[in-house]
């Protein structure tokens, strides 16, 4: 990740890199941050679901966090960043195994960061992007199904799409196709992360199929200040995903907070003016999910575009996912917090976007066609962005439909209706009355 | 090394947010929509007084005898039989070197969450006052004393004539050192301990076994428990020792040992929250989102003392064992009879004692199942067992004390009215469809309202 503009530049990362305090320090913060994203995420799916799922829809991320986490140090890992095997494809996967041999650290590796840091910090990332896969299944997923698809998943696709874009040949080790073979740019994650959600999460809302009542009652967010919340979580953490990813304290993690910054800001204009314009109304629901827009759109981007290109970038995102949400209720896709709409969409535009925005004097060093560059980069944008997109459909879709026809992946729809959050986790989120356990009587104690 | 002074800010800064808000929140969201307030209040309160005391004596307690710490290198001050330092050597920082300002805000950070663990073991029920009383006294004859013992030179450090050296005597020092990474037994199981006497002492909550007290808001909770998870990060890695005064020396091990702990940090937590919701689900049926809050933190606090002595495949280990440990102990409570409220005793105690424990089992280098024999057990349990003997002796002299001069209880009255209202004067919510719509005047009157609305419906 680092190291994109001398790949672009065609020099091979030197093998030997000296250890810095200041590169390493950043990147224990980073890390943390990127961990912080995952309860960010699950305060603004919990607040966008009804009082009645809002404990499932949390624990879906809670529990995703702890399963990919755990897979990712057994096998995960291993597979996307081990030496190649299988033409670009996927790494070793039995090289790092429990990553025991990271645990004596080098003072001299190929990163100026503790190896064994960079391998966890990319763990982060697949628990991001496993996380935010079930938005797509709200209200309805067994929660047993859920933790075992998103590690099967874990290990079938995301691994291997992480070794395809983030993995970086250098010397003694082959990486993956799309970062080596094709040049694809993606600086944190646009197609890994953002693409591969989206599409995982739209192979999974078919296979799962629609919640009860879709289409036809109101499904209204219970608690939009938990959703603020989650999205303010959220673009504190992006920090250190986007400008962690540098793994280096140094300009380029300079440049790339600005741009995060840009883009978070402008997305929330773009959706915004949509709302405002169409609906009549600028609302708080739009503001935590243009910001989120257009911080998807700048994750692939975010070394490419100078503070302009940023902004033009966040404000396109925000408007064109604003548009995208509504597709779902044509389509009839029960795409419940928006995934696809925010995630793939957004993905789609940042990652093309390298293309067309791309300035020569960022860290990535390529020109956009609207910066007179060639439209080769465009192409090889397009050709990562449906490569993923294509990959992580299909494989999404047999593994979900291997869990729906052995375990079973939907509640009962009664139970569904009387609120999941009850009958999976025993739970209830709320007891806000102001009597509640006080006194016998009442509430039939 | 300006890369490490600029990780301990940030990691000073973290470990206080885990006091405040993210413990304020992760114990407020456990008790009743009642008492939330109280709850908040326990912990921003221990941020304020232990802040205070920790500048004007803590450090100095715990710290001032050891030549690096000292206002004069050459001149270290005295400690007393190895238990304390003297606590006014550099009182209110006065004279301290500027260059050790990082390590008194770090330290300063732990003595507050320390201190606010304790409260979840007494919620609903205590005065305000007895509270603030109870914290700058507690702090002074337990916390100063025993980081003093493990990370001042003290008795339970590998010092000579300290009790790893009274057990295996090596050449001048102790033969095999006690492992503390981050505060097992000065954090975890020393608030542990102080919750069982204190929850012994006061009794239980009006009602406790036979009422259903189910947490108010589980949102809340679970918010407080990834913030306490980001904060943590600062707690383990920021407790890097450096065996070496040579800069490059020092950034080889900076940038090799953070990454080990980070890594194990986040493996125990993430293997402790699995092993809590498989018990749960075996022996209740169902995987609860507070089983998942409360397995976090259960993992979170087993790695403490562990974080930097273990391979990540040994922090999956001792992670399921702290879960799976840590969930039954919580049931414990019920058929003892004491009521540690929001569970201080089952997760820190029970999982501050598999941390410091497993260290002897787990360690990579001197660990019994890595085939090192079981001398390191034997130390990490006797210092275990000298950290709850001293914990328990300080809370029960000054929550005594405190029971038989101005009492801890609110009056029952107050306490089944709620703790909120009673206490502060206030109530933590106001979600009534016509709350703020007309002129009722005082909060008390929409009460009442409400009252006489679900007696009539």
């Amino acid at each position: 990740m680092c190291y994109l503009s001398r790949e672009q530049s065609g020099l091979m990362t030197p093998l030997v890199v000296p250890t810095s305090a200041g590169d390493t320090a950043w990147l224990l913060i980073s890390a943390a941050l990127v961990l912080l994203m995952a309860p960010g995420l699950a305060l603004f799916y919990g607040g966008l679901v009804r009082s009645k799922s809002v404990l499932n829809m949390m624990m879906m991320t809670f529990g995703a966090t702890a399963a990919v986490l755990v897979v990712w140090v057994l096998g995960g890992y291993s597979i996307a960043f081990g030496d190649d095997v299988a033409g670009g494809l996927m790494g070793n996967p039995m090289q790092h195994f429990g990553l025991s041999d990271l645990v004596s650290g080098k003072a001299d590796s190929w990163l100026s960061v503790p190896v064994i840091l960079f391998a966890l910090f990319q763990g982060l990332f697949a628990v991001i992007t496993g996380a935010l896969i079930s938005g797509a299944i709200a209200d309805r997923a067994r929660f047993g199904a859920w933790m075992v698809f998103v590690s099967v998943w874990t290990l079938v696709v995301y691994a291997p799409v992480a070794h395809w874009v983030f993995d970086f040949s250098r010397e003694g080790h082959t990486g993956g196709w799309l970062a080596n073979s094709v040049g694809l740019i993606d600086f944190a994650g646009g197609t890994a992360v953002e693409v591969c959600s989206g599409a995982s999460a739209l192979a999974l809302a078919l296979v799962v199929g629609r919640r009860v009542g879709f289409g036809r009652d109101p499904m209204r967010p219970h608690n939009l200040t938990l959703v603020m919340l989650g999205a303010g979580l959220l673009w504190f953490g992006w920090f250190g995903f986007n400008a962690g990813s540098a793994l280096a304290a140094n300009h380029a993690a300079g440049l790339i907070f600005a741009t995060t910054l840009c883009a978070g800001a402008a997305g929330v204009l773009g959706w915004l003016a949509v709302e405002r314009v169409r609906d009549g109304h600028a609302t708080s629901l739009g503001a935590a999910s243009g910001m989120v827009a257009g911080l998807v759109a700048i994750t692939p981007s975010c070394a490419s575009v100078t503070p302009i290109g940023s902004l033009i970038m966040g404000a396109s995102a925000g408007a064109i996912c604003a548009w995208a949400i509504g597709l779902k209720y044509r389509l009839g896709v029960d795409d419940s917090l928006d995934v696809v709409g925010v995630h793939m969409v957004g993905g789609i535009v940042g990652t093309l976007g390298v293309g067309l925005l791309g300035s020569p004097l960022a860290p990535t060093a390529v020109a956009g066609v609207l910066y007179g560059g060639a439209p080769t980069q465009l192409g090889r944008q397009a050709i990562g962005v449906v490569a993923v997109l294509a990959y992580a459909f299909v494989m999404t879709f047999i593994v979900g439909k291997v869990i729906d026809k052995t375990m079973g992946f939907r509640i009962d729809p009664e139970h569904e209706v009387s609120g999941i959050d009850l009958v999976v986790h025993a739970e209830t989120a709320y007891d806000l009355h102001a009597t509640a356990g006080a006194r016998s009587g009442p509430f039939g104690h | 090394m300006d890369g490490y002074y600029s990780w301990m800010l940030i990691s000073a800064s973290l470990v206080l947010m885990m006091t405040t808000p993210a413990l304020a929140l992760f114990y407020g969201g456990m008790s009743r929509t009642k008492s939330v307030l109280n709850m908040m209040m326990m912990s921003f309160s221990a941020t304020g007084i232990v802040g205070l005391t920790y500048v004007l004596w803590g450090w100095l307690m715990s710290f001032s005898s050891l030549g690096w710490a000292a206002a004069d290198p050459q001149d270290p001050g005295w400690d007393f039989a190895t238990l304390f330092a003297n606590p006014f050597d550099q009182f209110g920082l006065q004279g301290t070197q500027p260059a050790n300002y990082v390590f008194v805000a770090f330290q300063l950070t732990f003595a507050v969450i320390t201190a606010a663990l304790i409260s979840g073991a007494i919620a609903d029920r205590v005065k305000f006052s007895a509270w603030i009383v109870f914290v700058p006294i507690w702090i002074t004859a337990s916390y100063f004393p025993m980081a003093h013992m493990v990370w001042g030179g003290g008795f339970l450090s590998n010092a000579a004539g300290g009790l790893a050296d009274v057990i295996f005597s090596g050449d001048g020092s102790a033969a095999v050192a006690p492992i503390d990474y981050a505060g097992g037994t000065v954090v975890h199981i020393n608030a542990g301990v102080a919750g069982l006497v204190l929850a012994l002492i006061i009794g239980v909550r009006r009602g406790f076994g036979k009422e259903p007290m189910k947490p108010h808001n589980l949102t809340l909770t679970m918010i407080g428990a990834g913030l306490l998870w980001f904060g943590w990060f600062g707690f383990n890695a920021g407790s890097i020792v450096f065996t070496s005064t040579k800069e490059s020396e020092m950034i080889t091990q900076f940038t090799t040992e953070t990454g080990l702990v980070w890594i194990n940090t986040t493996t125990a937590t993430c293997a402790a929250m699995i092993g809590w919701l498989v018990v749960e689900r075996v022996r209740d049926g169902k995987a609860t989102s507070l089983g998942a809050a409360s397995g976090v933190v259960a993992g979170l606090v087993a790695i403490t003392p562990a974080c930097g002595a273990l391979s990540p495949l040994g922090a999956i280990g001792l992670g399921l064992i702290a879960g799976a440990l840590c969930a039954l102990a919580v049931g414990l409570k019920f058929r003892v009879g004491f009521d540690d409220s929001l569970d201080v005793v089952g997760v820190h105690l029970v999982g501050g004692l598999v941390g410091t424990i497993g260290v002897g089992l787990f360690s990579t280098s001197t660990g019994l199942l890595y085939g090192a024999g079981v001398r390191q057990l034997i130390v990490q349990v006797a210092v275990a067992l000298f950290a709850v003997a001293w914990s328990a002796a300080a809370t029960l002299i000054v929550g005594l004390g405190i029971k038989y001069s101005m009492g801890w209880r609110i009056s029952d009255e107050a306490e089944l009215d709620g703790i909120d209202f009673a206490e502060h004067g206030e109530s933590a919510y106001e979600f009534g469809s016509r709350s703020g719509a007309m002129v009722h005047g005082p909060v008390a009157v929409s009460r009442q309202t409400t009252l006489q609305e679900q007696g009539s419906s």
